[in-house]
Parts: C-alpha cells; structure tokens; sequence
C-alpha cells in the first residue's frame, strides 16, 4: 500500500516542479520579499517589522493560492485527460490515489514554502536583521495552513470543476480568516439568527486565522498569534488542529472520490 | 453522473454493485464459454444504465450481458460505435460500476484490487503522462503492481524493444505520435508479465505496419499462453488473430462462439474473373453469374451456389475468355457483423445462435 501511495506522490510531485506558473510564483515570492526591504527602509525603526511581517504573509498567502491551483486540478485534470483511465485499472485503491496525490501535493507545498522561508530569510540575512528560531514556528503554521487549504481543494476537485472548486475553496480559506468576526457575532445577543449562522460556520469552517502570523512580535521566544504570544504549546495545538481538518477533508475527498464513474 | 445515481436504477439493492456476488455462486452454464470457476474473464447478466443529464432520460449502455472467456483464449470484442463494448471493459477494470449483474476476473469479484492483480489494460485513445518518458511511465506503472526499481527497469527495456520505441525511451511522452502512444501503452500493459491483457481498441489509428506489430504482439501472447481480451471495429484483423468474438450490438450480445462456428464455412458461391474477347457478356455462359467490365477489361463474375462451375467455365473457355482466378465464395465475419449489427433497426432480426 506504502509503496503505490508513494508511487502516486511522486509522480504528482513531478508533474507539480515542472508546472511553470510555480517558477513565476517562487519569482513573485522573492521580488516580494525584496520591495519588503525596501519598505522597511521608509519606515521608522521598523525595517525588521515590515521585513517579517511582508515575509511571513507572503508564504501564507501564495502559499494558499498555490495549494488552491494545484488542489483544483489534481483530480480534474486526471479525470479531464483519462489518464485516470490507466491509473485506476491497476491493482491500486482508490484511497491509495487520493492520498498518493495529496502527499505528492504535500512535497511540493514543503518545498516551495522551503524556498519562500530561503527567500525570507536571505533578504533578513542581507539586510543584517535578526533571524531567530521563533519565526520558523510561524513557518510552520503557515506550512498547516496551506496543507489545509490544500486539503480543501481536494474535497472540491473530487466532485466538481477547477472553477467551482476554486471559488469554494477561496471562499472557505477567507472566511476561515474571519473566525473572529464570527466569534463576535457569536457573542453579540442581538443577532439571533446570525448567531445561529455564525456558530454553524465556526464548525464546519476550520480556523485558519489560528495559522496567522503576526511578524512583529517574534521575539526569540515566542510566535505572536492573534495578538497574544504563545509558544510551541499553542504552535502544536494549532497542528492539531490542522491535521484534524486535513483528516476530515480527505476523508470526505475519498468517500466521493471513491463512489464516482470514470466514463 | 455519479455511480449513485447509476445504482438507483435498480430495484434490489442486493444487485447494485457486481462486488457483491460471489461468482461461485453463479449458475454452472453461462451462454458461452467455459464454467466460472474455471473462466478468466465471467460477466453474468451484467447491466448499465445511465441517467442524460438534464433531461434525466434512461440511457441503457449494457442490458445484461452474459460470457465466460477461457484460459489462453484470444476474444475479439464487436461492436460498432455505442455499443456499449467500452462500458463493458470499464466495467471490468472498476471504472465504473453496474447497475445490475456481476462479473469476475480470475475468480476474484469486480470491482476488486485482487481482480486487476493479474492483467494488463490498454485503455481506447490511451492518455498518459506527457511530461514523463516511456520509462518513467512504465517505472510508476511497475511500481503499482508492487516491482521494485531493478525489476521495473529490466522489464521496461525488454517491453520498449518488444514494442519498438527503445530508440523513444527518454523521449517525454507529448513527443510521440499516436502510433507511438499506442505502442507505450501497450508496454505499460504488459509491464507485470500479466496473464490477461485487455486491449480496448488497440488497433485504431495506427498504419498498417503499426496494425501488424499489435497483431504479432497478440499472437506471441497468445503463444506464451496469455489470455487476451480485445475490442476492435477492424474485422478483418480480428479474423485473423481470434479463437472466439462475441458481437454487441445495442448493449446486447448478438452472437458469441468460434469463427468455425458462427461462420458457414460452406462456399457461398464462386468468384470468377475472365479477361472477355470483346461484345461477350459473363450471363451469356449460363449460370446466374452477374458481372461489370472493370477498368483493367477484366470481368469479375459471381455464381451461385447452385450454378455448375465447370460447365460455366468450359462455356467462357469455348467463347474466347480466358480464366485470370476461380475464388470460392465463403462467409465473412463483416458479414456477420453487419447481420447482426443490422438488427438495431429491426429487432428480432440478425440475431445467431449463441453457442
């Protein structure tokens, strides 16, 4: 089973490095990470805030985008191309394909979000800003957070088009940046009917705001998260978290998946 | 649409996947072939129907077909466009699944791992992974039946020279033509030593000497005692290479047997080709022989079984003509084909004797 699991993640992580749009995202990460110095240098005092903040939003948000594009075609484009047709008439499970290309997925979002925390911490580096083990715990998070937006696109690409899963997928990752607007709402006692709403959305949204990094407050010992500093107890929590939605979408991507016809 | 909507067709659930039955259980006799315990490939009463979208109207692929292919047997698969010959493979391969029957490979029920343990598929129009080489591609496919790297390498090479690309093997895939296509398709079918190879149209759109290198491919496949299961519109190459064919026509089997069998092999009567002295007609030696004056001035002229050839011939003979071929006239399996093909405008016609 291990071995065709591994068999589909590297043929997906193949066809993933040789998709040139991720060269041009590596390229707009990096460029980036470069007009952050230079902002940081208009600022007052703040050059190392501004360089952290930019860097670590960068890999959070092209990140997602990243595992959303990948995410919507993973199994459309092998539907699209029949090569699903060859695939799946081996002694393989369906499952095994599933998870096979989720990891393949998996190594190619570690490996750019490898690169975007390079491009990060050369342009630190450079710059003679600090660099400190804190800022890899935001690193991270981010890494959790896209592996869950990927998981996302998955569910979505198991049974509909790149476009429709593309806009789900887009609409559940900002309003998972909301929990705590839907928090609000939750506590206001004058929206009945959005409380309702509200608290729905909160279980079935999974909290991606819990991955936001706020750069300015690593401080050698801690990540700064919504507003408060934890440490790697709440770095691990937040793991949870994320494996836990990772689990509950491909578990779902699998039951579809393995339920459809392939004409 | 989903195969939930497709299982909802039915009335017993107990019937909705082909999984579910245990072909041991199944009737001693099928309509052809052997017994299902011994059968390679068995398909009992096996059904598909598809629901449009939109319009929700039925559509009905397969209405229970029932066959047994052998040990060692190559089986031509018939049918013209929409006959339901690629819903039936991809039915076998777990692509999709059955509104009602059940089938089985090897004994092992479908859709099932263990079912597609022991075979090879070459899908219609094959699509692969352009951007991987031929080895590439036959190293993943390895690698799915459980060969390690040494094994998967090894036999690439032995299959890419069987198939006549190891000249292509590091070439990317969106390089080849579709004749090389269907060649590295074939090779990735054949990568685990497979005792049953299922080519779905694997002679479509190569040229003649493509078509020959699939033919001798399933004859030295056959010699090696593998069992081959394919479907193909180009008659003529599956009278060559087929022990048994089944014809499907509108989702239902329509004749199944040895071409000995479903083909009258008595002369249906006899071709005769004379080169005429000039003004003579092929009618005036007798017989009902009708002919045309081709373009070469020769005749080509068609007598029936009843008509005495000698004495047609000693009568060409004695009016000039001289004799260029005397052919007996027997039955082609286009033929039958389009007997039985024909039978979708009228039914209850074309049916054969299902042996």
């Amino acid at each position: 089973m291990l071995g065709r699991i591994y068999a589909f993640a590297l043929n997906t992580f193949r066809e993933a490095i040789r998709k040139r749009f991720l060269i041009a995202i590596a390229i707009l990460v990096v460029g980036t990470n470069m007009f952050a110095a230079v902002l940081g240098q208009m600022s007052l005092h703040e050059e190392a805030r501004v360089a952290r903040d930019v860097g670590l939003w960068s890999i959070s948000f092209f990140g997602s985008m990243t595992a959303i594009i990948l995410g919507v075609l993973l199994l459309y484009s092998e539907i699209q191309k029949r090569t699903i047709h060859t695939m799946l008439s081996k002694p393989v499970e369906r499952y095994e394909f599933v998870l096979g290309k989720y990891l393949g997925m998996a190594f190619t979002l570690g490996l750019l979000v490898a690169v975007f925390t390079l491009a990060m911490a050369s342009i630190l580096f450079l710059r003679e800003l600090e660099i400190t083990d804190t800022m890899f715990k935001a690193v991270v998070l981010s890494y959790i957070e896209v592996m869950v937006v990927a998981a996302i696109a998955i569910l979505f690409s198991s049974f509909s088009s790149p476009v429709l899963s593309g806009v789900l997928t887009g609409s559940l990752w900002f309003i998972g940046h909301r929990t705590p607007e839907l928090v609000r709402i939750i506590d206001s006692a004058e929206l009945g009917l959005f409380r309702v709403v509200a608290r729905g959305t909160l279980f079935v949204v999974p909290d991606l705001h819990a991955f936001a990094i706020s750069g300015s407050t690593v401080d050698g010992e801690h990540v700064s998260v919504h507003s408060s500093f934890v440490g790697w107890d709440y770095v691990m929590t937040a793991v949870g978290h994320g494996l836990f939605y990772i689990g509950l979408f491909l578990v779902l991507a699998i039951a579809i998946f393995s339920r459809r016809d392939f004409s | 649409m989903s195969a939930q909507d497709n299982r909802a067709e039915t009335s017993d659930p107990a019937d909705n996947r082909a999984e579910t039955s245990d072909p041991a259980d199944a009737p001693d006799t099928l309509a052809s072939g052997p017994a299902p315990d011994q059968a390679v490939i068995w398909l009992d009463d096996l059904a598909k129907t598809y629901r449009a979208p939109f319009t929700g109207k039925r559509i009905e692929a397969l209405r229970g077909i029932s066959f047994a292919v052998g040990h060692g047997e190559v089986f031509g698969f018939l049918g013209p466009n929409g006959a339901g010959k690629t819903t039936s493979i991809r039915i076998l391969m777990g692509l999709i699944s059955a509104t009602r029957g059940r089938a089985a490979i090897f004994g092992q029920p479908v859709p099932s791992r263990r079912a597609r343990q022991r075979l090879g598929f070459l899908p219609e129009a094959p699509y692969f992974y352009e951007y991987l080489t031929a080895t590439e591609m036959l190293d993943l496919t390895g690698r799915l039946f459980g060969m390690n790297r040494q094994a998967c390498r090894k036999r690439a090479g032995e299959l890419l020279e069987r198939v006549g690309l190891e000249h292509a093997r590091n070439i990317p895939l969106k390089r080849y033509s579709k004749g090389m296509l269907q060649r590295a398709g074939i090779a990735q079918a054949l990568i685990s030593d497979p005792d049953l190879v299922v080519l779905d149209e694997p002679l479509s759109g190569l040229d003649p000497a493509g078509r020959r290198d699939v033919l001798d491919i399933i004859r030295s496949l056959r010699d090696e005692d593998k069992t081959v299961f394919f479907s193909s519109h180009i008659l003529t190459d599956v009278e060559h290479v087929s022990d048994r064919v089944a014809i499907l026509a509108s989702g239902r089997i329509r004749a199944i047997g040895a071409l000995s069998e479903l083909l009258d092999d008595r002369a249906q009567g006899v071709e005769v080709r004379l080169r005429l002295p000039d003004r003579a007609e092929p009618a005036e030696f007798g017989g009902s022989a009708i002919g045309a004056v081709e373009d070469n001035g020769e005749v080509v002229a068609t007598l029936a079984p009843d008509d005495i050839l000698e004495d047609y011939l000693a009568r060409a003979l004695e009016a000039g003509a001289r004799v260029v071929s005397v052919i007996p006239r027997r039955q082609t399996l286009e033929e039958l084909f389009i007997r039985c093909t024909r039978s979708d405008a009228e039914p209850g016609h074309g049916e054969v004797e299902v042996r």
